[in-house]
């Protein structure tokens, strides 16, 4: 199974220990993720387009392009990534008045893009082309019941006329993968909410509301950890734990793991093939028992 | 008999000064703001919401208001910068209104008429964005911290650098600025579409 792997400016800093983990676990499945040589920027959701909608949109036609020579779908780890990649390729799709401006555009700078890349996330390959069979077939150390908060955030999911693998109000999943490799599931109400994205940049009041109540919500349902697919709420959730438990003065302690990190310590993969370390809020005692 | 109490005016009352015939016909030209006319008031969109009590009018209320055209009261509120695009009211909307794309529209004609925005940072943030992502292929975090960070707002800037301390000690924030190879051949994307208009 090979794919044009999109990894997404985060992966590259913030999110690492994801595109770590996302690397081992696609060896032990045998997926070849093999990154689109010379990729930018996504065009990055409504942070771009709110200032020139065109340069979103071609930002992420010449990502396509650069997939469409490759031949292969193009696999994202970023939600935001696989949304702004999606809407691009419907526009491009539906607007054909567009679609020439495009063209056009990337023509002048030696592209081409004809429409026919699929775009996918992730987890989209991991349950539709791996299947859940062969995730567990490769467990080898029992999670032993680990209690998980899948948290799903926004744009894996929604909107279903853009990304559509997952059910838009009732995702299930990462919950399927989790329950796949000997995790469980904890009832949590939250998962479909939204952490405040990139408001944590400008707005950081807002942001901080938002994001803490999922993070209490998660210990409500006494989760051990939650997991989750996406850099952004990442950072929203384990970088900014500690300034946001200084601002509410409270005590969080809510390790926020990639669904891929909690794959790999199923595989029995070290702590460092999946980067465990990188996650600001500890994880060390999450995985004592394994990792003893 | 008890003397009837008089209800203090409405903050919000609307006077024809307010209305700009022109406007409602600007958003249905953008992308995001062909279908505004199908909304029926259902309210679906606010009460999905999952940051209305951050806003100054909620997602309803600004479509009512571009019906009326009311695009000072529209491009100058909180509501079109706090929206964090998480598409829970257009996956819910039975009109298929894409909300979110409706505010990022709203944004970019604030942004291109220098509306003064309710949230100042919000406009530099996209402009930043947009500059660093032309300048190197991809975004780079330790400049879009230092040059959106509000300089007299201490407790935020005390934050921020407290989570690039955070970062930099698990190696997360790279001072050097990516890199992204054949800059002539995506150089050239970018400047021909700054000399484009709109889409």
């Amino acid at each position: 199974m090979k794919y044009a792997y999109f990894p997404g400016c985060s992966i590259h800093t913030t999110a690492q220990e994801y595109g770590i983990s996302s690397k081992a676990v696609s060896k032990v499945l045998g997926i070849e993720l093999i990154e689109i040589p010379e990729w930018n920027c996504c065009g990055a959701m409504d942070a771009v387009y709110a200032y020139n909608p065109l340069l979103s949109i071609s930002l992420s036609a010449r990502n396509l392009a650069l997939a469409e020579s490759m031949k292969m779908d193009v696999v994202t780890l970023c939600s935001a990534c696989f949304f702004t990649l999606s809407r691009a390729n419907k526009l491009l799709h539906e607007d054909s008045e567009l679609k020439g401006k495009v063209d056009k555009l990337l023509n002048d700078s030696g592209l081409q893009y004809t429409g026919g890349v699929k775009v996918r996330h992730y987890l989209d390959v991991l349950l539709n082309d791996v299947g859940l069979e062969n995730i567990s077939k490769n467990v080898k150390v029992k999670l032993d019941g680990l209690k998980v908060a899948p948290y799903y955030g926004c744009m894996l999911i929604r909107p279903p006329n853009i990304v559509n693998f997952d059910d838009p109000e009732h995702p299930h999943s990462m919950d399927k993968i989790i329950e796949a490799i000997g995790g469980k599931n904890v009832d949590y109400i939250y998962k479909t909410q939204c952490c405040g994205a990139s408001l944590g940049l400008t707005e950081q009041e807002v942001m901080m509301e938002m994001t803490k109540d999922l993070l209490l919500e998660a210990k409500k349902a006494n989760a051990d950890c939650i997991a989750l697919p996406c850099p952004l709420c990442h950072l929203n959730m384990d970088a900014k734990q500690k300034t946001i438990e200084s601002a509410f003065d409270i005590k969080i302690g809510m390790p926020v793991v990639f669904f891929t990190q909690l794959m790999g310590v199923a595989f029995g993969l070290s702590p460092k093939e999946l980067a465990l370390n990188k996650n600001c809020v500890p994880t060390k005692k999450l995985f004592s028992q394994i990792h003893a | 008999m008890n003397q009837q109490q008089i209800l203090p005016r409405p903050k919000h009352a609307i006077t024809s000064e307010m209305m700009d015939k022109s406007f409602l016909a600007d958003v249905i030209k953008m992308r995001g703001g062909q279908n505004v006319l199908d909304c029926i008031q259902c309210g679906v969109c606010a009460g999905s919401c999952h940051a209305s009590w951050a806003m100054d009018f909620t997602p309803m209320q600004i479509v009512r208001m571009l019906h009326l055209g009311m695009k000072e009261k529209v491009l100058s509120s909180s509501t079109i910068w706090i929206c964090a695009s998480c598409y829970t009211c257009a996956t819910r909307c039975p009109r298929g209104i894409d909300i979110p794309l409706l505010m990022s529209a709203l944004k970019n004609m604030a942004i291109k008429e220098k509306f003064p925005a309710k949230i100042p940072v919000k406009p530099r943030f996209h402009k930043t964005f947009a500059d660093i992502v032309q300048k190197y292929g991809r975004i780079h975090e330790p400049e879009l911290f230092l040059k959106i960070t509000n300089k007299t707002d201490f407790k935020g800037m005390m934050q921020n650098a407290k989570l690039g301390w955070t970062l930099l000690r698990k190696g997360k924030l790279k001072m050097k600025a990516p890199k992204v190879n054949k800059k002539d051949q995506w150089s050239t994307l970018f400047k021909n579409i700054a000399k484009e208009e709109g889409v």
